[in-house]
């Protein structure tokens, strides 16, 4: 016994460093240009790292002796050397990386929370890179990522492969991590996608299908992680500075207002970094006039990250965040008679005079420490405590709701490699989660304020097994969720998955359990809508659901790659609002209720191209959805699902100017929620997005004409969407 | 390069394709009238049992309350009267009619029998229903059709339980 807590003592401390030593270097492309951000590391151990803006790199605590060392970057070829490193010694290996725009994602650390260095993950990933934001010229996460294929947003939810619907913020089917930090509201479930300031993301990573075997509760559509910019050695700042402007409605008799709607905000970030340790911060504002009456929005935010490098092999990390929003709310565009209508049937960019004042304050933040050991070549292990605090309070004419929620969470795990063949990962997870609210009450009556609580304790461990070429993995997750301290709830949550090298290619293929369990405002929510008094339910069941995906990726011609992926989901006790009927003298209300079956099954093909590869690139993303919604004796389509999702992008580089354009089409949902209730017009997805770029030194500018055809469309009932809006932004770096 | 051009081509070929297919605006005014209707419009909500004996039911327009049984046929707008769909629990109408401002608008069931555009078409005529003034709903409501225009949201009940003659509204003598 004495021995074996010696042993794993030693693992995890070990004494001897003598037989180490450091490695070092850059990583550059073929014309000598520093790539940022590119992995670095020794396969099959737990030694990697990124490089910083400069392409330096540097890996502690390697053993002496031969070593291989591998770099690969999103679009570079990847190479890999052997270094020969000597006793308490140190090394230097420089790559110079050949550009290949048809290279994928070299690093996974979404799906499996474990470096997976230059393999491709067992399940479907779409990544949004710093390039992809820069261009993009964006001024919100949200807006980032909304051309990944497969993925959709409606109104701020996002849906990977139709996971969520629309369902008002009440929840969310996808897991939100902030560098591996879960983020989803404590009382709603929701993401704040302004939590950060976009100038902050440095990747974005989707991953595809049920994430829950990892990451438990949300994960039953997906996981996005969002990578904050690590800090770099020495002084850097950057400036950011957008202005824009939004059209005029195309049709003078759906004109609101003289003057045109404006936009514009900036960000400063300053950072100074040493070896050892290092920070940043950044602050930023902006106001948009907003394109529709009533539709002002102001937002400051301000963020900031600390490194310490502790020892050679321990790093801590400790971020966090502030972020206020104050902006009017829209609540449904005017119908005929709800306004000054003009002889219209609707006028989409008026609102109903009922919702006349209506507007929300929202502030939220976080607070996040994470360290990191690599106790050895052959284990790792990390440990991390978050606090998310979300206050909203909303104005109405006719009432006023406020929530104010936290949510607690901690981690430990460990990561093992016990021979270059293998790998394992164990860890535990609590979440502790609580709401003070007058809407989330579930008292007898409305407005009434209550306060709950929600724990979810898990335990989860998953193995990889190198068998020839083909790789092998399983693992599962046991959440244990209790409300109000009341009688707990497991749920588990298993997958397997693999991968093999196939015609050219390669063949993966995972089968999982997912789940979320209900928010707190889905069980205790008390309010009215449409007329009906919506009642809590405090006795919610979990959402779970198999889902099973087989994909491809394979180069299809010289200039070409495809992945392509089939997929099938089985949900079971889907939540949503149910019709209680009327007992007299009560009339009928609305409950969230455990009463849906659900199917969703399709393609989803990604076409990665370079035509012209040094100057001219393309993506095409296709999503075929097939939803049937089974409860009772009905089977409908799932609401909000467009049965077709394409995206097209391209972009041509000319020196220091390059011009680029995204083309997003969804086909017309089938079904919408309380049809009947609400206007239900809405049209398929035709928005265009046009862009230029130009850069020089330290100066970038970027030019954004987002909906260029000035496509009149909605999203969700009765809300329109944004409108051709040109946007230029400048770019300061040092 | 004569590699390069056909690749480029390809894809250019293919957003034209998809653009092209983009090209239409999306949401469209919809105005409540039909284009171009000089008139009013308007939906009928149809309550109670469709009598025995309908021949069919049409909306007129009075610019001034009618007071005799005369004025009740001579000047109703059109004087020669279309028919509306009444099988359906709602539907909508227009009615063209000259600019100007409008006293009752109503509709008006009808039994089979030929009109003959005299008082005694009283016989064969019963008012179903009739625009409501919203702040005083036991009065009719005012509507006025703008010059080159038409007056939108004319919506009001007709009740084929309760058809009413037109002498419990004008001073005429029912035939």
């Amino acid at each position: 016994m004495h021995r074996a807590v010696t042993g794993v003592l030693l693992l995890l401390f070990p004494l001897g460093a003598a037989a180490q030593g450091v490695l070092r270097g850059t990583v550059r492309d073929t014309h000598g240009t520093p790539i940022r951000g590119a992995v670095v590391g020794v396969p099959g151990t737990t030694l990697y790292t990124l490089t910083d803006p400069g392409g330096r790199y540097r890996l502690a605590r390697v053993s002496a002796g031969e070593v291989r060392l591998r770099a690969a970057a999103i679009g570079y070829v990847p190479a890999a050397t052997t270094v020969t490193l000597g006793l308490a010694d140190s090394a230097v290996a420089d790559f110079a990386l050949k550009p290949s725009p048809l290279e994928l994602t070299p690093l996974d650390v979404v799906s499996t929370k474990v470096p997976r260095f230059g393999d491709r993950p067992a399940t479907s990933v779409a990544q949004v890179s710093e390039r992809d934001i820069d261009r993009r010229a964006v001024n919100t996460v949200d807006e980032a990522i909304d051309k990944a294929a497969g993925v959709q947003m409606l109104n701020g939810q996002i849906n990977i492969r139709g996971s969520t619907g629309y369902v008002q913020g009440l929840n969310s089917r996808v897991l939100l991590l902030v560098d591996g930090v879960p983020m989803n509201q404590g009382d709603r479930g929701g993401i704040n996608w302004d939590l950060l300031p976009v100038d902050e993301i440095e990747r974005v990573d989707i991953l595809k299908g049920a994430g829950s075997s990892l990451y438990g509760s949300a994960a039953l559509g997906g996981v996005v992680n969002l990578t904050t910019r690590d800090v770099p050695e020495g002084v850097h700042a950057r400036v950011r500075v957008t202005g824009g402007m939004y059209s005029d409605p195309p049709h003078a008799v759906w004109r609101f207002r003289s003057g045109p709607g404006l936009q514009g905000g900036g960000d400063v970030a300053a950072s100074y970094g040493t070896e050892t340790v290092g920070g940043r911060i950044t602050a930023g504002a902006r106001h948009s006039d907003g394109y529709r009456e009533q539709d002002d929005q102001d937002h400051w935010q301000v963020a900031s990250k600390a490194r310490w490098q502790a020892s050679p092999r321990t790093r801590v990390d400790v971020s966090g965040a502030w972020a206020v929003h104050r902006y009017e709310v829209p609540l449904s565009w005017c119908n005929q008679g709800e306004c000054d209508d003009r002889g219209q049937a609707f006028q989409p960019f008026k609102v109903d005079t009922r919702g006349r004042g209506a507007h929300t304050n929202s502030r939220k933040g976080y607070v996040a420490a994470q360290v990191r050991t690599v106790a050895s070549e052959r284990l790792a292990w990390q440990a991390r405590a978050s606090w998310l605090r979300t206050h909203f309070t909303d104005w109405r004419p006719d009432a006023t709701d406020y929530a104010v929620a936290n949510r607690f969470g901690a981690e430990v795990r460990a990561e093992a490699h016990p021979d270059s063949a293998r790998t394992a990962l164990i860890g535990a997870e609590g979440t502790f989660s609580d709401v003070t609210s007058d809407v989330f009450s579930g008292a007898a009556t409305p407005d009434v304020v209550g306060t709950h609580s929600q724990s979810e304790l898990a335990a989860y461990g998953e193995s990889e097994q190198r068998i020839g070429t083909a790789r092998l993995s399983a693992g599962a997750r046991l959440d244990i969720l209790a409300v109000d301290g009341g009688s707990p709830t497991a749920v588990a949550s298993p997958r397997i998955s693999g991968t093999v090298p196939l015609a050219g290619g390669t063949l993966r293929a995972s089968v999982g359990r997912g789940f979320r369990a209900p928010t707190m405002a889905e069980r205790f929510v008390h309010t009215f809508a449409l007329g009906f008094e919506v009642i809590p339910n405090p006795g919610l069941r979990p959402e779970t659901g198999w889902s099973i995906e087989i994909g491809h990726t394979s180069p299809v011609i010289a200039f070409a790659r495809l992945d392509a992926a089939l997929f099938w989901t089985e949900a079971r006790q889907l939540i949503e609002p149910a019709l209680v009927p009327p007992v007299p003298p009560d009339p009928a209300k609305i409950q969230l209720q455990n009463v849906a079956r659900a199917r969703i099954a399709g393609l989803d093909v990604t076409v990665l191209a370079a035509p012209i590869p040094d100057r001219l690139t393309a993506t095409l993303g296709y999503t075929y959805l097939s939803t049937r919604r089974i409860a009772g004796t009905s089977d409908a389509p799932l609401a909000f699902r467009p049965r077709h999702l394409l995206t097209l992008g391209a972009d041509y580089g000319m020196g220091a100017l390059g011009i680029g354009a995204d083309f997003r089409y969804a086909s017309r949902p089938e079904r919408i929620e309380l049809e009947g209730f609400v206007d239900a017009r809405r049209v398929p997805v035709k928005v265009l997005d046009l862009r230029a770029g130009w850069t020089r030194g330290p100066l970038a500018f970027r030019l954004l004409v987002a909906n260029a055809l000035d496509y009149i469309y909605n999203l969700v009932p009765e809300t329109l969407a944004p409108v051709r809006t040109v946007t230029m932004t400048a770019v300061w770096s040092y | 390069m004569l590699l390069r051009a056909p690749r480029g081509a390809l894809l250019a070929g293919l957003w034209a394709a998809v653009l092209g297919a983009a090209c239409d605006a999306g949401l469209e005014p919809e105005p409540i009238c039909a284009r171009g209707l000089v008139g009013v419009c308007g939906t009928l909500h149809f309550r109670g049992t469709i009598p025995p004996g309908t021949d069919n039911v049409f909306v007129a327009a009075y610019a001034t309350f009618p007071q005799t049984c005369n004025e009740l046929i001579a000047n109703r707008q059109p004087f020669i009267p279309g028919s509306v769909l009444y099988t359906d629990s709602v539907a909508p109408y227009s009615l063209s009619l000259l600019p100007g401002t409008y006293q009752w608008v109503l509709a008006v069931w009808k039994r089979v029998g030929t009109l003959t555009l005299t008082p005694a078409d009283t016989a064969l005529l019963r008012v179903a229903g009739y625009y409501r003034n919203a702040a005083d709903t036991t009065q009719a409501g005012v509507v006025t059709v703008p010059s080159g225009g038409s007056a939108g949201g004319v919506d009001f009940v007709v009740d084929f339980d309760h058809l009413r003659l037109a002498t419990d509204f004008v001073t005429c003598t029912a035939q």
